[in-house]
């Protein structure tokens, strides 16, 4: 059975189809983060971690909470135009409802500083499948996400934006095994 | 302090009793408001056995794992992760790591740590860890 019989022909067409609209959007969903890099929520993040290291109380951020300083928060909604959830739609209208988180790959290119504000833009980097996997038959979505800090020039006014971190996000979008009998 | 870092060294194995309080204290410090991560009754209804550790804790506990015995002071330049099996209250998550390479790079030395994350289903994580642990080799 060849990778296009797993889902009919129209179905894989219609995603591919999906897929390479959004991939043309490019760097998209800009966002900025809605608090400054601040102590308070590194506390409360190094509590739950249970870490302990001077350095993230003397104005340094741990790298990996990156990805914490621009999360949608409770209530929070993605935007039409982000590309991830627009492939994530267009998966689960087609009936690949499930979703399980399979890849997270960050990069930093150094720590953050408290008072810093995040900027975030997120691209949908490829859409891979159809697959039969152990959870059931789907396509493996990966999304690329950057994060700048954006610095004003004293006089001319003009905005440098430092790259500081990223990630690539893989999920299975998939019709649940048990499901399809 | 950092420590003196050569390819082949194991760090020490190091496991984390997996909590309610931890599943879900770790999803909100982390802003991730799943219901998956804090709501049984959510989560089983949506087929999973319980409440289970969000991916962004998956990596932090990498950072914390490899920082913890690399050294304060070391610089984490990347962590990439593989999840598996999740990690539910009650089981225990247990870490070992490794150092696959050591290498020059840009004036620093830059370890590779791969580090496995383990509970009783089988691996939760498998994770590859970027560390500069200091200036050049002597």
């Amino acid at each position: 059975m060849t990778g296009e019989e797993l889902v009919p022909a129209e179905v894989h067409e219609h995603v591919m189809a999906e897929a390479a609209r959004i991939q043309a959007w490019g760097e998209a969903a800009e966002r900025t983060a809605r608090d400054e890099v601040n102590q308070a929520t590194i506390n409360t993040w190094l509590d739950a971690m249970g870490i302990d290291n001077q350095r993230f109380s003397a104005g340094e951020a741990p790298p990996s909470m990156a990805q914490v300083w621009t999360m949608y928060g409770l209530g929070g909604t993605p935007a039409d135009d982000d590309p991830l959830h627009a492939m994530m739609r267009v998966l689960t209208d087609a009936g690949f409802t499930a979703v399980l988180g399979t890849n997270s790959e960050q990069t930093y290119d150094r720590y953050l500083e408290v008072g810093e504000r995040l900027r975030i833009t997120t691209a949908l980097d490829s859409v891979v499948g159809p697959k039969a996997t152990g959870m059931g038959v789907g396509y493996f979505v990966t999304s690329r996400s950057t994060w700048y800090v954006d610095t004003v020039a004293e006089g001319t006014g003009e905005v440098t934006a430092e790259k500081v971190a990223t990630m690539l996000f893989r999920v299975l979008k998939f019709i649940p095994a048990k499901a399809e009998a | 302090m950092s420590r003196a870092i050569e390819a082949g060294a194991r760090l020490p194995e190091w496991s984390l009793p997996i909590t309610p309080t931890i599943v879900v204290s770790t999803a909100l410090a982390t802003r991730d408001f799943q219901d998956v991560h804090h709501d049984r009754d959510r989560a089983q209804a949506a087929g999973s056995k319980d409440i289970f550790v969000n991916i962004l804790t998956s990596t932090a506990l990498c950072e914390r794992y490899v920082t913890a015995w690399a050294g304060d002071q070391v610089q984490i330049l990347g962590i990439a992760i593989r999840l598996g099996a999740p990690a539910y209250p009650y089981d225990t998550l247990t870490f070992t790591g490794e150092v696959t390479e050591v290498a020059e790079d840009d004036g620093r030395r830059v370890a590779t740590v791969k580090v496995v994350g383990a509970v009783s289903l089988g691996n939760h994580v498998i994770g590859t860890v970027k560390v500069a642990v200091g200036g050049s080799a002597a």
